[in-house]
Formats: C-alpha cells, structure tokens, sequence
C-alpha cells in the first residue's frame, strides 16, 4: 500500500511535472525538425503532417551547400572558440583576484563591472564600428572576438568570483606548506576542483557568441565573413520565406549546442549550483 | 615540480601560438570594405565594387548574384562583391554605415529611405549619369520624378529598378462557389467580406495586419477610401480626416467578427500564411507575393484584384513604391558604381528580376516581355498605373521620423483600437499630430 502510494506519489510530483516540461520543451524542436525534413510543398499544406509523408535531406543540402551554411558555420565554430579561450583565461584569473584578495576599491570595482551590463548593445555599435574601422577590422572575426571578450568578461568574472570562493582557501594553503608554489597550488589544486565552473562559464560564453546577431551583422561588410545567426535572418525575406531552409539551417545551428550540453551537463549542473566537493 | 611548471609553461605558450597562427589564417585574403580601393580613372584597370542587398533571401540572393555574374561578364575590369542583408536589420545596418562613413558603393535602397539619406549627405547625385544615359527614356518618368520631388534638394538619388503595388489576393474558387462578385468598390469588399465568412468551416474573408508593417496597410487604404491627399492646401494633414475616422471605424470593426482573431499580432508572415493555407478568402498585400502563393496554391485558384475605387471610381496608389540601385558618395569608383546601376536597370536584368520576384519592371521596354503579358498580377498593376485617373498620394518619407511615426505610433495604435483600449478618431488624432509635428520642425529647419 506505502509503495503503491509512494509510487503515485512519484508520478504526480516527479513525473508528470517533467514529461509535461519536457513536452513544452520539445515541441519547438520536434517541430522545426519536421519542417526541416519535408519537401517545400509539404511545409504549409493543410491538414498538417506530424510526420513527413516524403522526408527529405533536400533542406539540409541546400542551406549547407547553396545559401553557405558550411561557411557561416565555419565562421562561427572561430569566433566561438576564440572567444571562450579568451573569456576563460582572463575571467578565471581575474575571478581569483576578486575572491582572494583584498585591495581597495574592490566594492566599486565589482559594481563598475555590474555597470557595464547595463548598456545597452545597440548604443555600442556605431562607436564600435568606427572604432573597427579604423584598426581595419572590420568583416575580420578578430572583431567579433574582441567586442564579444569585452562583453562577457565582466559577467564571467563575477561568475568566477563566485564559483572561486567555493574552493576553500586551506586547500591551497595545505598544498603550499606541502611546497607548492602559488601557480603550483592553482594548477594542482584549484583548477581541478574549478571545472565544472569553468565549464559552466565556458558553455555560457559559447552560447552567448552563437546566438549573437546584432553586432555579428552590424560588424560584417561581407557575406563570407557572416556568422551562423547572420546567415540564418537572411533566410527571412520581405515577401518570401523559405521554411524548409531556414528550419534546416536551425537545426544545423542547434547541433553544437547540443553536443555541447552533452558534453558538459554533468559539470554545469555541479557548477550552477555552486557546489564543490572539498 | 619543475619539469611540471615547465611542461605548463610550455602549452601556455604552445596554445597562444596555434590560437595567433589560426587567427592570422582568418585574416588570410582578406579585403574589408574599409580597405583603400584602387582609383578607377582608368576603365582598364581592374576596380572593385561593393553592392549591398537590403532585402536578402534564399529567392533574391541567386537572382543578385546572376545579374553581377552577367555583369562581370560585360565588364571584365569590374568585381562586384555582393553583400546580402536581412531585411529587418537593413536600415540599421545602412545607419550604422553612414554614420561610421563606411558605406558600400552601390546598394538597393527603399524609397523611404532616400530623402534621409541624402539629407546625410550619403549619396551622389544621378542627375548628370542619368541625363547622359540611354535608360532616361526608359525608366518610368513617374518614378523618376517622385524620387526628385522627395529630396530635399530636388536631385536624382536613386534609380528604381522595381515598382510595386498594393493589391487584394482573393481565392477566385471561393468566390465563384460562393457566387460572391468580385469587389470593385469599398461597399462590395465590405460585403465581400461578410458573406465570405464561414467560421464554422475555419473560413474568414479577410485578414487584417495587426502586428508589425500594419501602418502601411492601414494608410494605404485609408487613402485608397477617401482618395485624398496626404497634406490640404493649407498644409494640415488630412490622416484624422472624417473620411479616415468613419473608415477606420468600419474596417478594424471587422476583426474577430470576421477575420481571425490571431490577427491582433499578425506580420507579413502570418498573414500571407493564413492566405497560402486556405484560413482566409482575401487579403491584402501587394504583387510581390506572387511567388509565395504559387508555392502552395494551385494555378487558377487564385489572382489579384486592385485595390477597391472610391466613391467616384478612381483608383488611388501610393507614390515611391519601389527599390532603387543607389550610389554612395563615399565611392572611389563613381564611374564604375554608375555601370553597375545602369546594368541593373538594363532591360535583361530588370527583366530577370521583376518576373522572377513578381514584382513591376521600370523599364518601359521590359513590358513587351512575354511573361509580362502573361502574368496577370503584373497586368493589374499597369492597368492601375496607366489608368490616367489613378491618384498617387505622396507620403512624406522626407520626414526624418517618418517610418518611425509608423512603426512607434501606428503599428501599436492599431493594436489598440482593435483591442478597444481605443476609439479610431483618438488614434488618427494622435498619429495626425506625430506627423504635423514633425513636419513643422523640418519645415522649421529647412525654413520651407
């Protein structure tokens, strides 16, 4: 009878609510999936076809080949990379800062990185491209790297901060009298207990340059140069729309991501919450 | 420990190498458009241009890069670089490219967008380039002379290459089932509207635009109902006219009762969607989804109609409906920009395009094309724009705020009236005042 009702209990407090979430979740993904792999005729055809009568690659073929995906994927993968190497080295060292020393200013100088998320992005693009401009940057993801670096360094460093403070600092003294030296004790000790949020940090900036449309666009003068969500908008004409490709195309940009998260969902959910086995 | 501390110094440095030799291979053979070009004095010697799309698409894009691949061929000392922007962001990528002096040789630009940048100072006077070319004969002199009359200074800033029209998309097998007239006047689309209703079967006869681009619906038949002008003699603009007021009334009154309710958000999309999947009988947008209705209706299903006449038969359209190839001040390579322009408004590549994207050619001699006889959204567009009763209102695009008076103030105003937050007469007042307003600052400036 305990079971039995245990079992209900399972059901309506851990399974409903999930299947129910994940139902929500899915939908999108299903859909767009199935839009991806019917024939253009196929797309908006009443009465609607859960499943494709005649699935096809054709989408796939066409957004990789004719409208440069492979291109603007290639683009991406750079400026994601990039940036996530260098948003981790700077915002890990500068994370450590924050959470083990004291130096004055410290208050303001954590509430002037606060600041800097609240501007808005589109009022940065006009100073950022003359700015471009003038170093002959413009179109060359070297652009893109450092404007998105800038962005999400004061966000990740707080983020480091944080997840830092999690690593108890005797560790590190233990480690030392044991004859570490400072960068000894970071490399041996913190850092290995850091990965999940360096990971978290790292997935979070990846992301964030994925998705990035606004000044991937504004920052790029040449089709060969546009990113994953650049490529993606110009699928959306004024009078013309071409849904197989463009669900094509999303689903082509959603593979990384979701290999990513694979990949790193153990680390990120240890290092969202926060919570480091010492 | 210290093979340790070397090891790591060693991939630190190892890592900022490769990332420094990967990132100095992206920047291999690259040209932004920031980098000096060659001067174009000499026609030999080999210059590139840029050209920027304002409205890239998957249907647009190979029917652009045709016509600069037969360009090249014609002129073998000329490289055009296509570039393509999504529609929604091209004015802002256009701001950002004036504003930063960075600015393509070429681009396709809105009509709209004309007078603002010129009063930028962004592009060059045709004037001379045209005047001097074969094309002064052929392009549409309706066209020609509205894109002066706009500009502030009275010059030639854009040649347009493709005209369009607002016209109803109707479901001719409803119609006839239904034996519902086709409608020629207000009365008979409003009629047109209730009896072709069935909202037991899913079927609306009309679908508003409620979301995004509205405004430009909302005026255009407003203006088509009234058939006045957008200013009085005196000036004071005639948007809060009775005419608009008992209009508007009428015509947003329909929502939910016939037409669906979805429609309170609805874009281009979901418009033209709710038409292409048999929801709707009617619906207005202009020429250019032609294509879109091919790709999922059958052929004799459905054509277009003119707007509906007013009340003494005329037809009325609004002015400056059209894209134009316009060239950049900024160009190292006038001559060359010019080429570019004149090509696309040659008869091949205006024919090329307008039959493939369904739109209206400028180029008189493209009208004897076959399939310009053959098209019959085409034919209803010239029998409106031949008419010499036709009415063309002018909008006052030269109004730096007027897209945005459009875009801030109607679109939502639209929203508001159909949700009843509203009366009609409040929001034509309001948006009568945005455009006086603005308008008197610019005659202000101007000393008009």
């Amino acid at each position: 009878m305990l079971s039995a009702n245990k079992k209900l209990d399972k059901l309506l407090t851990l399974y409903l609510p999930l299947a129910l979430m994940l139902s929500f979740t899915m939908f999108p993904i299903y859909w767009t999936i199935n839009t991806a792999l019917k024939p253009e005729g196929d797309i908006i055809k009443r009465p609607l076809q859960y499943v494709p009568a005649n699935p096809t690659v054709e989408n796939f073929v066409y957004a990789w080949t004719n409208i440069g995906f492979a291109t603007f994927f290639k683009n991406s993968l750079i400026v994601g990379f990039f940036t996530v190497i260098i948003v981790l080295i700077c915002s890990t060292l500068s994370g450590y800062a924050l959470s083990r020393y004291q130096f004055k200013g410290k208050r303001s100088f954590m509430l002037m990185l606060l600041c800097t998320q609240f501007i808005p992005r589109a009022m940065m693009i006009i100073p950022l491209f003359i700015i471009f401009k003038n170093l002959g940057l413009i179109s060359h993801p070297l652009s893109l790297i450092i404007t998105y670096t800038a962005v999400e360094i004061p966000f990740t460093t707080i983020l480091m901060a944080g997840f830092i403070s999690n690593v108890p600092k005797e560790l590190e003294e233990a480690a030392m009298i044991d004859g570490c030296s400072k960068m000894q004790s970071l490399r041996h000790v913190v850092f290995p207990l850091l990965l999940p949020g360096i990971v978290a940090t790292g997935v979070f900036t990846f992301i964030y340059t994925w998705n990035e449309f606004l000044l991937a666009l504004m920052l790029t003068n040449q089709q060969s140069k546009f990113t994953l969500p650049v490529g993606l908008s110009s699928m959306m004409g004024e009078f013309n729309v071409n849904y197989g490709a463009l669900a094509a195309g999303s689903v082509i940009a959603l593979i990384p991501a979701v290999i990513l998260f694979a990949y790193a969902q153990k680390h990120l959910v240890n290092g969202m919450g926060g919570a480091v086995k010492g | 420990m210290f093979m340790n501390k070397r090891k790591w110094s060693n991939s630190i440095l190892a890592l900022s190498m490769a990332s420094g030799l990967l990132l100095a291979g992206c920047s291999g053979g690259d040209e932004t458009s920031s980098t000096p070009k060659e001067s174009g004095g000499n026609s030999d010697e080999p210059v590139k241009i840029t050209f920027w799309d304002e409205n890239a698409s998957p249907e647009r894009t190979p029917l652009w890069e045709e016509v600069i691949k037969q360009f090249e061929e014609a002129n073998p000392s000329i490289d055009v670089e296509y570039v393509g922007i999504p529609n929604k962001s091209a004015k802002s990528k256009y701001d950002a490219a004036i504003a930063a002096n960075d600015t393509p040789d070429v681009g396709s630009v809105q009509t709209t967008w004309l007078p603002e940048f010129a009063i930028r100072d962004a592009l060059l006077p045709l004037d001379d380039y045209f005047e001097g070319s074969e094309l002064k004969d052929k392009i549409n002199s309706s066209a020609i002379d509205f894109n002066k009359k706009i500009a502030q200074d009275s010059k030639l800033y854009g040649i347009p290459y493709a005209q369009n029209l607002d016209t109803i998309w109707i479901r001719t097998d409803w119609f006839e089932e239904a034996g519902v007239k086709e409608p020629e006047t207000f009365d008979e689309f409003f009629t047109a509207i209730e009896k072709m209703t069935d909202k037991e079967n899913g079927r609306y006869g009309y679908t508003i635009r409620g979301g995004a681009g509205g405004s430009f619906q909302l005026q255009r038949l407003m203006f088509a109902y009234s058939g006045l002008d957008y200013f009085d003699e005196d000036g004071k603009v005639n948007i809060n006219d009775p005419k608009h007021v008992e209009f508007v009334e009428k015509y947003l009154s329909y929502y939910e009762k016939f037409t669906p309710k979805s429609d309170i958000t609805n874009g281009y999309k979901e418009m033209i969607a709710g038409f292409d999947t048999g929801v709707v009988a009617m619906v207005h947008h202009n020429v250019g989804s032609y294509g879109e209705h091919k790709k999922s209706l059958e052929e004799g299903t459905f054509k277009t109609i003119p707007l509906p006449k007013t009340e003494d038969g005329k037809f009325v359209a609004e002015g400056g409906n059209a894209v134009n190839v316009a060239v950049f001040k900024n160009t190292e390579n006038p001559d060359a920009a010019w080429k570019f322009v004149e090509f696309v408004n040659s008869v091949e590549s205006q024919s090329l395009w307008n039959e493939s994207t369904g739109q209206i050619p400028t180029n008189a001699d493209v009208l004897d094309d076959e399939w310009v006889q053959n098209a019959q959204h085409i034919k209803v567009a010239f029998e409106v724009y031949e008419n010499p009763d036709t009415k063309l209102y002018e909008p006052p695009f030269y109004l730096p705020d007027y897209r945005s008076i459009l875009d801030n103030i109607v679109d939502p105003g639209i929203q508001q009236v159909m949700s009843g937050e509203k009366t009609a007469k409040e929001f034509l007042d309001e948006w009568a005042k945005a455009i006086e307003d603005s308008k008197t600052k610019y005659d202000e400036t101007f000393n008009k």
